[in-house]
């Protein structure tokens, strides 16, 4: 079932993700939980998007006091799914460099030849230090719209996408 | 013959086929995987295999360290003339659309077999 359009809006979910092995299977399992009653291709999506973001905080954010660092949140509010990531930062310019990368997914033209482009790299270069697929991924495969804020030391990424009927 | 099992994702070798069951989707996996990779290459090299085919539609879910390992093995595939030909599933959404572009990174090494697992072969 597809929220409808016209349904009330829902809190969000939030889970704190931990520094463990299991951290991204919990995301993940979260994640299904979350949107339980949307489409499968929405829950196919949202789970691909939860692997994603919570393997680049597990990877790239450090601890931090402020009880939103690590977290990822789930909503649902009419026929759009809502993630967000928060985690802290350790350097402002690796969160320019997150920021920067969003900013070109979210205005490119076409996704999918950015996608293309960044496996051909990738192809020809494989030693390249970092992938910087995974964002690509919840665009292209997923189908998401990303945003993402930086207030130092929390950096935020958001993704959207409309949650469509199988 | 081999089999392995690396959390959730089950690899089965046969020869000339590889079949991948299950998901991937931690780092350790990844680099597990990256290795019994490494020793499926050596293996189509060592046995002179002209295509090997890798199955799979049931391998639901990888993150994306996983998609740059099939990157890697086309790297490999290509530089040492053999051909992979994967068969996919259409109903499978990164099947879909990652291998479309796989293919496109080396279109002579990779062959693409797709079918649906709820209706049989695409159309």
């Amino acid at each position: 079932m597809t929220p409808s359009a016209g349904a009330p809006p829902r809190l969000d979910r939030t889970m704190k993700i931990l520094r463990s092995e299991e951290a991204v299977s919990e995301a993940v399992l979260f994640a299904e939980r979350a949107v339980h009653s949307c489409s499968a291709r929405c829950r196919e999506a949202v789970a691909l998007a939860a692997c994603e973001l919570a393997e680049n905080v597990g990877k790239y954010g450090v601890q931090h006091a402020d009880p939103r660092a690590g977290t990822i949140s789930i909503g649902v509010r009419g026929d759009v799914v809502r993630i967000t990531v928060t985690n802290a930062v350790r350097d402002p310019q690796e969160a320019r460099s997150v920021m920067a990368i969003v900013a070109r997914i979210a205005s490119c033209e076409s996704v999918a030849e950015l996608y293309r482009r960044r496996l051909s790299e990738l192809f020809t270069n494989p030693g390249a230090p970092r992938a910087q697929l995974g964002l690509l991924r919840l665009a292209f495969e997923g189908g998401f719209t990303l945003s993402a804020t930086y207030d130092a030391p929390l950096l935020q990424i958001i993704a959207e996408r409309r949650c469509e009927d199988d | 013959m081999k089999h392995f099992t690396i959390e959730s994702l089950e690899g089965h070798v046969d020869q000339a086929s590889l079949e991948l069951r299950g998901s991937l989707r931690t780092s350790r996996a990844q680099a597990e995987f990256e290795r019994h990779l490494t020793q499926v290459h050596e293996h189509i090299v060592q046995k002179k295999y002209a295509a090997f085919e890798v199955d799979v539609r049931s391998l639901s879910f990888v993150n994306s360290s996983a998609i740059r390992l099939f990157v890697n093995w086309i790297a490999l595939a290509e530089r040492a003339r053999y051909k992979l030909v994967f068969q996919t599933d259409r109903n499978v959404t990164w099947h879909r659309l990652s291998f479309s572009v796989l293919k496109g990174l080396a279109p002579s090494t990779v062959e693409i077999r797709e079918e649906s697992r709820r209706g049989g072969p695409a159309p």
